[in-house]
């Protein structure tokens, strides 16, 4: 196990400083630079070619490319995630003011998730092409086909024009002011929780479906009918590990994936500022955050590969 | 006198015949009700956007001035845009651009993404790890960051909305694909194949493709969906397909908030167009997966 | 003491040396003049973007202004009631010598700055001086605008001078600009580029916090030179960028104003829901949505081509279709229509090029134009643009449909800002581009020194020497018949040549509650932010 895990973390290595080069190339090559945005202003007419590489030789920016992913490498080894281009703060501190919204969005949002999807998936799955199937597929299908920014402007204009209702505009965190916190969390919640609890019932229904054509548990299920509670707490426990992966994978998404349900609730989280940070060309926000989410999904990976190693021992002496 | 019976034999042959027909329709509707209505959506979503120039009652790009914001009515039965254009022609159109991003997007997706699953499976040591690690590197790479990225570099056309949306596919399936190919490669009568001294590409094509074929086609449909929903995010963020081609998320994106209220039609059809597009096609991808993958077979 | 000002003929005033006496006490709106002003309140706002940078004088956006204008004080200022008549700020009156080269300002004393100290002339030197001649590392914005001046002297706390080398048309109404705010001498000493992330001012309100991406907060300032003001007990702006989002924000009540637009459709849904309670000024801003010509490329440097593409574009329709969508309405030359002393006469636009009032003839001219350039089947364009709704990309739609009209089949491509500003203004990379002038006045010098050879603000790129020289006349012109001649043989040549194709000058809807009382909007989204007159009639 010890060697497996070694290996394992060996290899992140080269994963992490792939994804690092690949960011740092792409913001490079995409045209356009925050010297140009910060003197553009509202139509860019105030762009002066002196001052404009004036701002970009106090930005850094004239230095040769292998030295700016010199520096930023350096910064990382140090725990240094570099300052804003756009704000002039440090990245860190940008973040930490995103950071909690971000966090407690996907913590809720799994959880709700959670407790929709496991039942249902289950339920569909013991159901399989009975009309209790065919609901929840529609239903879980149905919430991975509506586009996410036209159900969330049209749930803002349904609460605005028919309670005269809308979201407050400012985070207030819940241990400051719980009902506050509460009114501003719940429709994105809702959204994104219903989102994501399609992909985890489908998940829950396919993997217990697999399970249950199992030998053994076919044939414990046809002995009858006292056996099937038994049978399905037997088979969850072997169809969870997927699922597991999934929402796990799917949560380190979500801190940093949900741009446009952060646009359309006008919440201030992470995955707005990453967007926001590539509009402004904020070399070191967007590389820093690409570099934290990335390495966020690597570590979930890990972990979820350890837990599988730790069940079923073929699979350490399996991998290279 | 001869010719009547003839006449009437084939005639009643044919009615039975038809009615075999309907009866396998019939038979396939009954035993995956869902898939064969995922089926008839996409079937319907194919015609229209075939048949775009026929079917639709108005050129999509001209607008009648005197038309802003008509109502549904018998002339425009879905109304007119902003623009005074027709509506219903421009979601016809639009289903082009959908299956065409939707295909495109996903088929180069999941094929590279596939060929390379194979490669990487097959030929094992370092070309595996090489391919790995730079699967890796992309897949923990956010997608939405990458297609914007891609989106921004190329421009907004729809062949580089096609790029940005099928490269974050090819990771995705290239490790499904893989671990498939490897299950086989690993299966005893590929070796005793090789050991017979049957060549590299003889294996890879007899052997290992038709096995991984079934995983690739389940990845396929199911990215179709989501292809056509990621080109909806990129026009909404301002990256997609550019005005004034008639494409779903376009429509969706410029009108649903301000004209949601003022000329209620210019929002709610392009998504009701969007979600029954991608319900259609997930659902089919379901059905077939249920259908196609043995451990989901129904005992 | 209080003299009433006549409407802003500053240049004839200029040569008539006359000592102006600016009133103290501003005379409130005719409306408002009814009903006593309430105290307390915070004004709740939205905002649509975040500026870089807190320093006005290193930033154009909105964003950064309508955020901390209420924090500063400026020289001189449009009159809040009035635009764009010109009052003084911390400026008590003002002379101008007989040549037009001496300004001389009073400066109010017993202004005090947020931290304390006084704010003297010597403030208002180091400040302008900031503008006009930016120290290493730091920029200015606005150091164009200052080209006529020499230098600035401070001779005692309370005067300040300011010599010029030529006598210039446009030094008062820039001297009033929004953007030149007045900072304390002794941070500026220490560090210039201090107030891109700290706030000392001497405004009516001081700051008190600020959540990058959320919210910025400022809170009245009770030590205010005006006595009584302000009204409100502070100041909150929002910030989302999703133009949907803010007009819900004004709709559910959680936001009072958005002070700069909103489009028509979404004004219209919310006075539907809330009637009285809410009130919209529509007026017209000091910006137009045109497009900019790639002079420099094939064929573009071909004035037939040119002249065809505008001929094309039928404005008054344009107007008719897009200002319900938009606010892009009216018809109108290189200066805004409208703007008293400046536009070009409508009887004289419409002999232009593209201003024709019959939409076929021209057409047909375009069409014979394009034939006689070698195009007698049509061309293929790409017409590069923002990636922002309206009104460019509506603009943009309507433009793509006339073209086809006269065979000119125009692939449209939508950029990011930052691409866009590469594009369009840094490399050229464009044939096509729709770029909007948007200026904060109506002043010849800020409007048409884009027509002239090299500057930053020139897209297409081109040069006629006819158009700098007359540019470069028109701004020492003191004598204001004498230079709207110059600028309207200016304007005249410009679209003669279709230099630049003008699009349709902008209204905005600016939305608030009916209980914010006092605020006037003016003819562009940048002045009369200080928000010190304007109260709540109830929170």
């Amino acid at each position: 196990m010890a060697s497996y895990l070694a290996k394992r973390l060996l290899l992140i290595v080269p994963t992490l400083l792939g994804v690092a080069s690949l960011v740092f190339v792409i913001m490079r090559v995409i045209p356009g630079d925050v010297a140009l945005l910060i003197l553009g202003g509202d139509q860019g007419s105030h762009i002066d070619p002196q001052q404009l590489a004036a701002v970009r030789q106090q930005l850094g920016l004239d230095q040769p490319l292998i030295v700016q992913f010199g520096v930023w490498m350096w910064g990382l080894l140090h725990f240094d995630l570099g300052t804003s281009l756009w704000t002039g703060r440090p990245v860190v501190e940008e973040l930490l003011i995103r950071l909690p919204l971000s966090l407690e969005l996907a913590v809720l949002a799994t959880m709700i998730s959670v407790l929709i999807s496991i039942p249902l998936g289950m339920l569909a799955a013991v159901r399989q092409d009975t009309w209790v199937d065919y609901v929840v597929r529609v239903v879980s299908i149905g919430g991975l086909a509506v586009p996410s920014f036209w159900v969330g402007i049209l749930v803002i204009l349904f609460l605005v024009l028919f309670f005269g209702w809308g979201p407050p505009l400012l985070f207030t965190p819940p241990w400051e002011d719980p009902w506050a916190n509460l009114q501003q969390m719940i429709w994105p919640v809702v959204t994104v929780g219903y989102r994501y609890a399609a992909v985890t019932t489908r998940m829950t229904r396919s993997t217990l479906l697999e399970v249950l054509r199992e030998d053994y548990i076919r044939t414990a299920w046809a002995k009858g009918l006292a056996q099937k509670a038994i049978v399905i707490r037997h088979a969850l426990k072997n169809a969870m590990l997927p699922v597991i992966t999934l929402i796990g994978t799917e949560f380190a998404f979500l801190i940093g994936g949900l741009v446009v349900t952060e646009t359309v609730f006008t919440l201030n989280g992470v995955g707005r500022f990453v967007v926001d940070a590539v509009a402004h060309r904020d070399y070191p926000v967007v590389q820093a955050l690409v570099f934290l989410i990335a390495f966020g999904f690597v570590l979930v990976n890990l972990l979820v590969d350890l837990t599988y190693a730790w069940f079923d021992p073929r699979i350490r002496y399996q991998e290279r | 006198m001869s010719v009547y019976p003839l006449e009437h034999a084939t005639a009643s042959a044919t009615l039975r015949r038809r009615l075999t027909a309907v009866e396998e329709v019939g038979k396939f509707i009954h035993a995956k009700p869902l898939g064969a209505a995922g089926a008839a959506v996409i079937l319907a979503m194919l015609i229209v956007a075939f048949l775009a120039r026929a079917l639709a009652p108005y050129d999509p790009y001209t607008g009648d001035y005197e038309l802003q914001f008509a109502r549904p009515s018998l002339d425009h039965w879905l109304g007119t845009d902003e623009f005074g254009r027709d509506v219903l022609s421009r979601i016809m159109y639009g289903a082009r651009i959908a299956l065409f991003v939707g295909f495109t997007a996903s088929v180069a997706g999941c094929s590279l993404g596939a060929l390379l699953g194979v490669l990487s499976a097959y030929w094992g040591g370092r070309v595996d790890l090489l391919l790995e690690r730079v699967m890796d590197i992309l897949l923990s790479f956010p997608q939405l960051i990458l297609a914007l990225a891609i989106a921004s570099i190329l421009g907004p056309a729809v062949q580089n909305v096609v790029i940005a949306i099928a490269i974050p596919i090819v990771p995705r399936v290239a490790r499904v694909v893989r671990a498939a190919a490897m299950s086989v490669k690993e299966n005893v009568y590929v070796e005793a194949v090789r050991a017979l001294g049957a060549s590299r590409p003889r294996v890879v094509l007899q052997h290992i493709v038709p096995n991984v074929f079934a995983p690739y086609l389940i990845m396929l449909t199911a990215q179709l969906g989501s292809a056509i929903l990621a080109e909806a995010s990129l026009s909404y963020l301002g990256l997609g397909t550019a005005e004034p081609t008639p494409s779903w998320g376009l429509m969706l994106s410029g009108s649903a908030a301000s004209y949601a209220e003022k000329a209620p039609w210019i929002a709610i059809f392009p998504g009701i167009a969007i979600s029954l597009g991608v319900f259609g096609f997930n659902l089919f991808g379901d059905s077939l997966r249920d259908a196609l993958d043995p451990k989901l077979r129904r005992g | 003491m209080a003299m009433a000002f006549p409407r802003p003929r500053f240049h004839r005033i200029g040569i008539l040396l006359v000592l102006l006496v600016v009133s103290t006490t501003v005379t409130p709106l005719e409306g408002g003049a009814a009903e006593t002003p309430r105290r307390g309140g915070i004004l709740l706002a939205v905002i649509g973007a975040e500026p870089p940078s807190l320093d006005p004088h290193q930033e154009s956006t909105f964003a950064n202004i309508q955020l901390v204008a209420p924090l500063y004080s400026t020289l001189l200022q449009f009159d809040p009631y009035a635009f764009p008549k010109i009052i003084g700020d911390v400026a008590l009156d003002w002379k101008i010598a007989p040549d037009g080269k001496t300004y001389t300002f009073k400066i109010r004393s017993g202004i005090r700055f947020h931290d304390g100290s006084p704010l003297t002339a010597a403030d208002v030197k180091a400040s302008y001086d900031k503008i006009v001649f930016p120290p290493q590392g730091t920029r200015s914005t606005r150091k164009a605008a200052f080209s006529s001046v020499e230098r600035i002297d401070a001779p005692d706390p309370v005067t300040v001078v300011f010599h010029l080398k030529f006598a210039s048309a446009s030094l008062l109404p820039n001297l009033a600009s929004p953007w030149n705010v007045i900072f304390p001498k002794k941070y500026l000493d220490k560090d210039p580029n201090h107030f891109k992330m700290n706030v000392v001012g001497s405004g009516p309100f001081k700051f008190k916090t600020y959540t990058r991406g959320g919210m910025f907060e400022g809170e009245r300032n009770p030590d205010y030179f005006v006595k009584d003001r302000p009204y409100l007990d502070g100041y909150r702006f929002f910030i989302s960028t999703e133009t949907s989002v803010r007009a819900a924000a004004i709709r559910s009540g959680r936001a009072y104003i958005e002070f700069r637009n909103l489009p028509a459709p979404e004004v219209e849904a919310i006075k539907k829901q809330l009637g009285d309670k809410i009130a919209v000024q529509e007026t017209p801003v000091t910006a137009h949505w045109g497009i900019s010509v790639n002079n420099t490329v094939k064929p573009f440097n071909d004035v037939r081509v040119r002249k065809a593409l505008t001929m094309a574009i039928d404005r008054y329709t344009a107007s008719r279709v897009l200002y319900p969508l938009t606010g892009l309405k009216h018809i109108g030359g290189l200066i805004r229509p409208g703007s008293a002393d400046w536009a070009l006469p409508q009887a004289e636009l419409e002999k232009l090029p593209g201003f024709w009032r019959d939409a076929e003839k021209s057409r047909m001219e375009a069409r014979r134009l394009l034939a006689e350039a070698g195009y007698p089947n049509g061309m293929k364009v790409v017409l590069k643009n923002r990636n922002i709704r309206l009104p460019y990309q509506d603009w943009a739609v309507f433009v793509i449909q006339e073209w086809r009209k006269i065979g000119v089949e125009a692939e449209h491509r939508p950029l990011e800002t930052a691409a866009w500003f590469a594009d369009g203004q840094n490399t050229g990379n464009f044939e096509l581009i729709i770029s909007p002038p948007v200026e904060y006045m109506d002043d010849p010098d800020v409007w048409l020194g884009r027509y002239t050879t090299g500057s930053t603000q020139n897209w297409g790129r081109f040069s006629d020497p006819r158009l700098d020289d007359l540019f470069s006349r028109q701004a020492r012109t003191l004598d204001p018949a004498e230079r709207k001649k110059l600028t309207d043989e200016l304007q005249r040549i410009a679209l003669e040549n279709a230099y630049y194709m003008p699009g349709l000058w902008w209204t905005r809807n600016l939305v608030h509650w009916a209980k914010v009382k006092n605020y006037v909007a003016p003819p562009n989204y940048y002045s009369n932010q200080k928000l010190q007159d304007v109260w709540l009639a109830e929170d």
